[in-house]
């Protein structure tokens, strides 16, 4: 069975390598961009089930990329989890607002994040443990 | 003033003086335009209109006397400077004037011209002065404020780093760890959560600073969140080896605050008793109604450690303040963390304390406000004095589907409430306000006068309007289900409000219970009417 692919777009190599770790242990795929740009052109080349997206990026911060996605016909369905450095109360409800599913501060527990991912994901995805 | 015109507005009703006053400015060097009304309301209208460069102002108007003249158009037009002329020498009045921002206090019978003309000079170059000064004050503090907003994000991206690989070790994502190495990450990741409480903390007090602290405050159940404080702080209490004992009286109604900030105070004060209670102490948190403070419900945690001074109890509160004694220097924080609590208790209404003896312990205590169910029920449970005969509790429980985002289900939640309002009988039935800790899924009750038989019926409304709801049917489930409330038998021969509130305290229990209990039976009564309903979906 094939397993979910995750797309990672993080200006930071080492988080992105670290969270590609994490994400590998548990059965998922990842593939990966640095910067607002080249995360649209990931994203219609890789097609993934999920996008994890930083907001402060090089070319196109996240929410160029967010607004970029819904307006897309063939990616605004994927859904998209915000992990940021920045503060919830000024950017969560606007990260929401432009069509993310889920907003994450750096650093973040990695429990929650992964079962957002879980609860995230279209289910039930075949080869994937659900949650209990 | 110095190179234009200068704009005066005088405000005075004798025509004499005003005249007078007039010639005083002809006469003086300077280019001067003068605007003058007789009464205080002409006056604070053409401060709006066209706000002058200085205003001459006399205190006995036909509208206005004395200081308060001069405080209303300080009131009106902080910014302007303004220069009193008055018939009276009153020394008295004039400090009051200088002290409350009027510039300066002339003597109409000692007024020469550039005596009058030096007076307006020097009013405005004072004004602005303070201006700039005001201005600079509030840049720096706003600079601060991006400072250290700028600071944390900055702060948190090598720490997000450090915890992620940290964690990928300790969790053998990167091969096997035997347990010293193991003992060694999990001090790393305790130094790594400590770090980033200390960068939220930052912000926090920056925030609380400038005012810009919300709170959502909701029905919740105090005993709940101590219990959910008490089990986030277990392993940092069993790793120093401290016990964490939890007394709870169990008739404290519904408590009205923000979930999460209570939560964040406890949190703080159960940390702090932990940090200073030796091995093999304990720390215990309480929750009382005091019979002296009816309206508010007490919290304490009380620890067995060093204890607090007199002098370091003034300044504990303070921000940034830390006991010189305390006795875990390397664990000390940024002395930010109980002024964050202070402001946190304040903003709920609430008020926070501490009794200390040092070698005896400390008791942190706060209050916070209860939510008086039993004032609003009058209407529901009570009709031509007496108790109503039979009262349901609707429960109505709404689940969001997974694909539907926080905000978008925060605003179908919010409509269900309105609609949920509109739609059941105002006169005599009552929406509850929302209850529990914030969650994905929210439940919400509505107190009914209606029997057992009747409840199907308003259950199939409730359900249609809910649906009928713009966005529900795309966004969530739901659930609706009653239970009668158990009343009072009335050959109790107790008083009206005495009933009320004796039915209150079952609609409270019963929705702390969230009625997935049978309701608590109540001696004496039998209770055989708390039979439970549900709609079939």
């Amino acid at each position: 069975m094939e397993k979910p692919k995750i797309l990672i777009v993080d200006d930071d190599p080492d988080l992105r390598r670290a969270l590609k770790i994490r994400l590998r242990a548990n059965h998922y795929d990842t593939v990966q961009a640095s910067d607002g740009y080249s995360a649209i052109s990931v994203a219609q080349k890789e097609n993934p089930n999920l996008i994890i997206l930083d907001l402060g990026l090089p070319a196109g911060d996240g929410f160029v990329v967010l607004k970029r996605l819904q307006d897309s016909d063939t990616l605004s369905d994927i859904p998209v989890i915000v992990l940021t450095a920045r503060d919830p109360q000024s950017s969560e409800q606007k990260t929401l607002q432009a069509g993310a599913t889920a907003f994450f501060q750096k650093p973040a527990d990695n429990n929650e994040l992964l079962d957002v991912i879980r609860a995230t994901l279209p289910n039930p995805w075949p080869g994937t443990a659900l949650p209990s | 003033m110095n190179n234009g015109h200068t704009h005066v507005l005088l405000i005075e009703d004798n025509p004499g003086d005003a005249d007078l006053v007039r010639l005083r400015l002809v006469e003086g060097d300077s280019a001067v335009d003068v605007n003058c009304v007789s009464r205080l309301a002409d006056g604070l209208a053409s401060l709006t209109k066209q706000p002058p460069s200085v205003v001459l102002l006399d205190l006995n108007l036909p509208d206005s006397r004395g200081a308060e003249t001069f405080r209303k158009v300080l009131d009106h037009a902080p910014g302007v400077p303004v220069v009193i002329l008055s018939g009276q020498d009153d020394e008295a009045l004039a400090m009051k004037a200088l002290h409350q921002g009027v510039q300066d206090y002339l003597v109409k019978g000692d007024i020469t011209s550039s005596h009058l003309e030096r007076a307006m000079r020097y009013a405005i170059e004072r004004q602005a002065l303070l201006r700039s000064l005001e201005m600079s004050r509030h840049q720096q503090l706003e600079f601060k404020n991006q400072f250290l907003s700028h600071v944390s994000h900055e702060l948190r991206t090598p720490l997000t780093c450090i915890h992620q690989f940290v964690t990928i070790l300790i969790d053998g994502l990167a091969g096997e760890v035997n347990p010293e190495q193991r003992y060694h990450l999990q001090t790393v990741l305790n130094s790594v959560h400590q770090l980033r409480a200390m960068i939220r903390d930052l912000l926090e007090a920056t925030r609380a600073e400038s005012g810009k602290i919300r709170i959502e405050p909701r029905c919740i159940t105090i005993g709940d969140l101590i219990q959910q404080a008490v089990s986030m702080m277990a392993a940092t209490a069993k790793e120093k080896q401290v016990g964490l004992e939890v007394g709870l009286d169990s008739r404290i109604p519904f408590v009205y605050a923000d979930p999460d900030r209570v939560l964040q105070v406890l949190i703080n004060l159960i940390d702090n008793g932990i940090k200073f209670t030796p091995a093999e102490g304990s720390v215990l948190i309480k929750a009382c109604i005091v019979d002296a403070d009816p309206n508010m419900v007490y919290i304490s945690v009380a620890d067995s450690g060093c204890g607090i001074g007199a002098d370091a109890r003034a300044l504990i509160f303070e921000r940034l303040y830390q006991d010189p004694n305390s006795v875990d220097n390397n664990r000390s924080g940024l002395g930010l963390g109980l002024f964050i609590a202070k402001e946190l208790v304040e903003l709920h209404g609430g008020r926070i304390w501490v009794a200390s003896e040092v070698g005896n312990g400390s008791t942190f205590s706060f209050t916070l406000p209860l939510y008086s169910l039993a004032k609003l029920l009058s209407p529901v449970v009570t009709y031509e004095g007496k108790l109503r005969e039979a009262i349901v509790l609707v429960k109505v429980e709404l689940t969001p589907l997974a694909s539907v985002s926080r905000t978008t289900w925060k605003e179908v939640c919010q409509q269900s409430l309105e609609t949920l309002r509109r739609c059941v009988y105002l006169d005599k039935d009552l929406v509850l306000p929302v209850t529990g800790n914030v969650g994905f899924s929210e439940t919400l009750f509505v107190a009914a006068s209606t029997d057992v038989e009747r409840a199907p019926v308003m259950m199939k409304r409730i359900r249609e309007q809910l649906e009928a709801g713009a966005g529900f049917q795309a966004a969530g489930l739901l659930k609706v289900s009653a239970s009668a409330v158990p009343l009072p038998a009335p050959e109790d021969g107790k008083a009206l409000p005495e009933l009320v509130r004796a039915v209150a305290e079952r609609i409270t229990e019963m929705a702390r219970l969230g009625m997935d209990l049978k309701p608590v039976p109540e001696s004496g009564n039998g209770d055989a009417s708390a039979s439970k309903l549900s709609v079939p979906d």
